[in-house]
């Protein structure tokens, strides 16, 4: 191995190399951490332990996260917020989003107008990659990434989700004990 | 083996005798063939619990340094996780490579095992029936008991038929043999103050002289300790077990029950090492005040109360195992080698020296000029206030010596030429360039060196 | 499987036959599918060889079949690790081609949350560094710092990893409302974390004969294989991107270079931690100097760039990294070449090993501290 060049050392640092001084300080580091752990108790930033016991406790999760899916509906009259403009779908980078529309017959001032609206609305989160371009491109704020990340089923099939799991949410079990 | 029972405490132990005399078994076999096999029972149990306890203290200890908690799923405070832990390699599908030599393959576990729990059948936990035997050669027994260990390693690696578990034990096996030569020797200095290899013997030379070896000893303490941990392949001597040719080295091929049994073996042989120490460094089941105890009768009390120093006492070394672990990162096997051979060997070597010294020096100075150093000599090498005094200087004199020399021996050694701490990195402040523009044709980036 | 051929560059000892010793792409301390083949003599490596590979997904292929805004998401894959810069030099490298304006506040904010990214790879890089040379405690606590970070990027971005930062024009979300509390919280505790990290390791004297002389290469070797980052500033060749040609808000902050001498396991360590100082020290300043104002540029509506070849790269943790644009004018690109840091650092791995233990060479892949993304892409 070839050898490198390393600054001559004073007297005290000999002396600390000789009483062990660095492996010393080393576990000395440790040893604070396990009476701080024990204890609860840390110099820097308070809490001792730092983990979450997560099935117990909820996560904090940001209001941002990109989790699940979710189309929105109106809070009054409970339709859908879409509007079947087809935005989302063309902006995934994935292909995930297939919005299918229909054409139905409404009455507008008097005359019979042809409204498109939603019709089924399949997004395949197995392909999904939450990148959320979906969420910036729909106009009425219909579709949007939810604060739900525990989206593991038993099947492939599972991971398509159809116009009412999106609207309805997923029943998951949450497992608090 | 005479054994008084007082009625308050241990009237079980005096219905079991007598239930045995009325069965019909003569007192004689009562005393030496049915007790110690109760013996030995509760000792292999307690410590096979131990070891599996071990395992939850270690993840225990480590999540604390670690600021995480451990296991806390598997009972209150996961507390039977060993338990899951055991009943999930029992189940474990056992299989044993194609061309694996069998009955080998079968063994080398158990003898692992066995040779890390024979052991323990000298180990003085208490004075009185707290041994299971006490051999007049008791240290010598267990060094050379605890050496059959290597054999299993070897015996492992070797029919597992895997060129990587061949390798990974054989350096284990060549670190375990090179680490045992300096933990032998360092065991010597302290027997120039038992001057008895009995085991019990040793904790009563240090309760007849009031003090703990150690303080005559701190070379020989230091350097049976990091034998003894080089000895398990604990960190920071874990190489061959870490990254070993990359796979676990010796333990390769083995799975379920017979993976855990070496895992058992290395706990054991963790103990048992602790348990020597504190055996001859910390004084043993010997605290001072406890001997009360039996001054006013409670005979039993005594013993129990004493054995129970022991475990504390062999807990703190236990505890600075997993400290150590936890906490450095691990030596190269060329390095460690390096340690075993060119700085503990001749530390060794170097403690008998400058111990056989101080005891002469002591036993010369005895009746010099009025100088009382020396008590007693039968029951181990006594000393008066000044002979303890004496030799606490020469232990720590002796540490320093021995330090120096170790230093002189090893000045060319490349490792310990790396003298100065820590380098301090230049910071260069550079001045700043044109902004960035997304150029069109690829310019060469200019370097200043 | 493809077959390697490995040239015998010494002659062994006592004419023993060499080993040939495969570090597979499954091993622990590989930092992801990388198979290494060793030749040994015992236990000296002779030579050694990289098969790469096995994480390769097509992405420059997939860029192409994709339109601008869409490829920022598939950049934070190549280095995962710190996603947020590969981000940044996809978004810069369109901005700077299109010519767009962007607000001086999202030039600050990227400039704050790349660093705070320099730092979540480099306390990662710390982690499994240490780890590997069997320090484990130092891989929680590190990663427990790096919680915060990602902490930050999750209330910032919506995700801790691949976090999609970064649209091109500027940010999609302004700062949110605890930004700056968490960040200088961050930046106040980060110093004694360093410090503990540095009680535990820069002065033990296992570490210091585990990476001092280790993996050595000289300057001019380093410049002539092409490296970059702290592989490039342990050598001692002063040699950063966000000095030399300042992208984001670096040209109004006041930080230094830290150089290393040797060019050893050592210096690089103490280079990433130095630079873990300096970061903290710029997202220091630029939380203080945080002008208010929008954070994006207005867009087209759909992003094409004029024809051309276009190269634009960045400082990343790793190194430096860029991306080769060429671009036929429409909305997809024609081609995209990624300069990934880690690929050209693993150059230097066979020069930095032979003659050195098997145990070794752990160690050094650590320090050279590659991403298998960005190496397969």
């Amino acid at each position: 191995m070839p050898l490198v060049k390393v600054p001559k050392p004073d007297f005290i640092q000999k002396l600390k190399r000789f009483f062990l001084f660095d492996l010393l300080k080393g576990l000395g580091l440790t040893l604070k951490y396990n009476i701080g752990a024990a204890t609860d108790k840390d110099s820097v930033a308070g809490k001792g332990i730092y983990t979450e016991q997560y099935p117990k406790e909820r996560p904090d999760v940001a209001p941002r996260f990109h989790g699940a899916p979710r189309l929105n509906m109106d809070p009054e009259t409970h339709d859908t917020l879409c509007i079947a403009c087809n935005l989302c779908a063309l902006a995934c980078p994935e292909d995930c989003i297939d919005v299918l529309a229909m054409d139905v017959e409404v009455v507008v001032a008097g005359k019979a107008r042809r409204k498109k609206v939603l019709d089924e609305f399949i997004f395949d989160t197995s392909r999904c990659m939450f990148c959320a371009l979906c969420q910036e491109a729909c106009p009425t704020s219909c579709l949007e990434l939810t604060q739900d990340f525990e989206l593991a089923t038993y099947s492939r099939a599972g991971f398509v989700w159809n116009r009412e799991m999106l609207e309805q949410g997923r029943e998951t079990v949450k497992y608090t004990a | 083996m005479m054994m008084k029972f007082s009625p308050l405490l241990f009237a079980p132990i005096n219905f079991i005798d007598d239930v045995l005399l009325k069965v019909g078994f003569g007192q004689h076999t009562i005393n030496y063939v049915v007790w110690p096999l109760i013996q030995i029972g509760a000792v292999v149990t307690i410590v096979a619990v131990w070891v599996a306890y071990g395992t939850y203290l270690e993840r225990k200890i480590s999540a604390f340094i670690q600021a995480r908690l451990g296991p806390m799923r598997v009972g209150p405070w996961g507390l039977l996780q060993p338990i899951a832990d055991g009943i999930k390699l029992l189940t474990k599908e056992d299989f044993i490579p194609e061309k694996a030599d069998r009955w080998i393959f079968f063994f080398a576990p158990y003898i692992a095992v066995a040779a890390a729990f024979i052991v323990f059948s000298v180990m003085p936990f208490g004075p009185d029936w707290a041994v299971i035997t006490d051999v007049n050669i008791g240290l010598l027994f267990v060094i050379s008991v605890s050496s059959v260990g290597v054999l299993a390693l070897i015996l492992a690696g070797w029919s597992s038929n895997s060129k990587y578990a061949l390798l990974g034990g054989l350096r284990s096996s060549a670190q375990m043999v090179s680490y045992e030569v300096s933990m032998g020797l360092a065991l010597i200095g302290g027997l120039m103050f038992a001057r008895t290899l009995s085991m019990s013997s040793v904790v009563t030379a240090q309760a007849s002289d009031s003090i703990w070896y150690i303080f005559y000893q701190p070379a020989g303490f230091l350097l049976f300790l990091i034998s003894g941990i080089a000895e398990n392949n604990r960190a920071p001597f874990d190489l061959p077990e870490a990254e070993s040719e990359l796979v676990a080295g010796f333990h390769t091929e083995y799975s379920g029950f017979r993976w855990s049994l070496f895992f058992m073996a290395e706990y054991a042989a963790m103990v048992v090492v602790s348990a020597v120490a504190t055996t001859l460094y910390l004084g043993g089941w010997y605290f001072p005040f406890v001997y009360k105890l039996e001054a006013a009768g409670w005979h039993n009390a005594y013993v129990v109360v004493s054995a129970l120093v022991f475990i504390i006492k062999l807990s703190f070394i236990l505890y600075l195992y997993f400290w150590l672990r936890w906490t450095l990162p691990r030596f190269r096997y060329d390095q460690l080698m390096d340690i075993g051979w060119k700085w503990l060997i001749p530390a060794a070597l170097i403690n008998i020296v400058l111990t056989a010294f101080s005891v002469f020096l002591v036993q010369a100075l005895d009746g010099w000029r009025e100088l009382k150093t020396i008590e007693d000599m039968s029951n181990g090498l006594n000393l008066t206030g000044t002979g303890k005094v004496l030799m606490i200087v020469m232990g720590i004199v002796s540490l320093l010596i021995t330090g120096g020399l170790l230093s002189f021996i090893n000045w060319r050694s490349r490792d310990f030429n790396l003298k100065r701490q820590r380098r301090d990195i230049r910071l260069v402040n550079l001045p700043s360039g044109t902004s960035a523009v997304a150029s069109t044709k690829t310019t060469a980036a200019t370097t200043e060196a | 499987m493809h077959q390697v051929e490995i040239a015998t560059t010494q002659e062994t000892l006592l004419d023993s036959p060499q080993m040939v010793l495969n570090m597979g792409p499954q091993h622990p301390s590989t930092h992801g599918v990388l198979r290494v083949i060793l030749k040994l003599d015992g236990e000296t490596v002779m030579d050694l060889d990289c098969d790469i590979g096995y994480l390769h997904r097509g992405m420059e292929k997939i860029a192409e079949n994709r339109q601008y805004p869409m490829i920022a998401p598939y950049w934070d894959r190549l280095d995962y690790i710190a996603a947020v810069s590969n981000g940044l030099v996809w978004v810069e490298t369109v901005e700077q081609v299109m010519g767009l304006d962007v607000p001086a506040r999202a030039h600050y904010l990227r400039t704050i949350l790349t660093e705070l990214n320099r730092i979540a790879s480099h306390l990662l890089w710390l982690a499994t560094h240490a780890l590997d040379i069997g320090a484990v405690t130092v891989l929680l606590w590190a990663l427990r710092e790096r919680e915060e970070i990602l902490k930050i990027f999750e209330r910032q971005f919506g995700a801790r990893l691949t976090c999609h930062a970064w649209r091109i024009g500027g940010m999609i979300n302004d700062a949110y409302d605890d930004f700056e509390t968490d960040v200088r919280r961050f930046v106040n505790n980060f110093p004694k974390r360093l410090d503990e990290y540095e009680t535990v390791l820069s002065e033990n004297r296992i570490w210091l004969s585990r990476t001092v002389g280790i993996g050595v290469i000289s300057g001019p070797e380093a410049v002539a294989i092409g490296l970059s980052g702290p592989a490039l500033r342990g050598s001692g060749v002063a040699w950063d991107i966000r000095k030399s040609r300042p992208y984001a808000a670096y040209a109004d902050m006041d930080f230094e270079i830290p150089l290393g001498e040797n060019g050893d396991t050592f210096d690089r360590y103490l280079v990433r931690l130095e630079e873990m100082r300096q970061s903290r020290r710029i997202v220091q300043q630029a939380i203080d100097k945080l002008p208010d104002g929008p954070v994006s540029a207005k867009l087209p509506k759909v992003v094409k760039p004029p024809a051309g070849d276009y190269y634009h790269s960045i400082e990343g943790p790793k190194g430096e990294i860029g991306c080769y644009l060429v671009s036929d004018g429409s909305a997809h690109p024609y081609r995209v070449r990624v300069r990934p840091p880690s690929l050209i650092n693993l150059q230097a791995l066979r020069q930095m090993c032979i003659g050195h233990l098997v145990a070794d060479v752990v160690a050094i892949i650590g320090t050279l501290d590659i991403v298998l993304g960005e190496i397969d892409r």
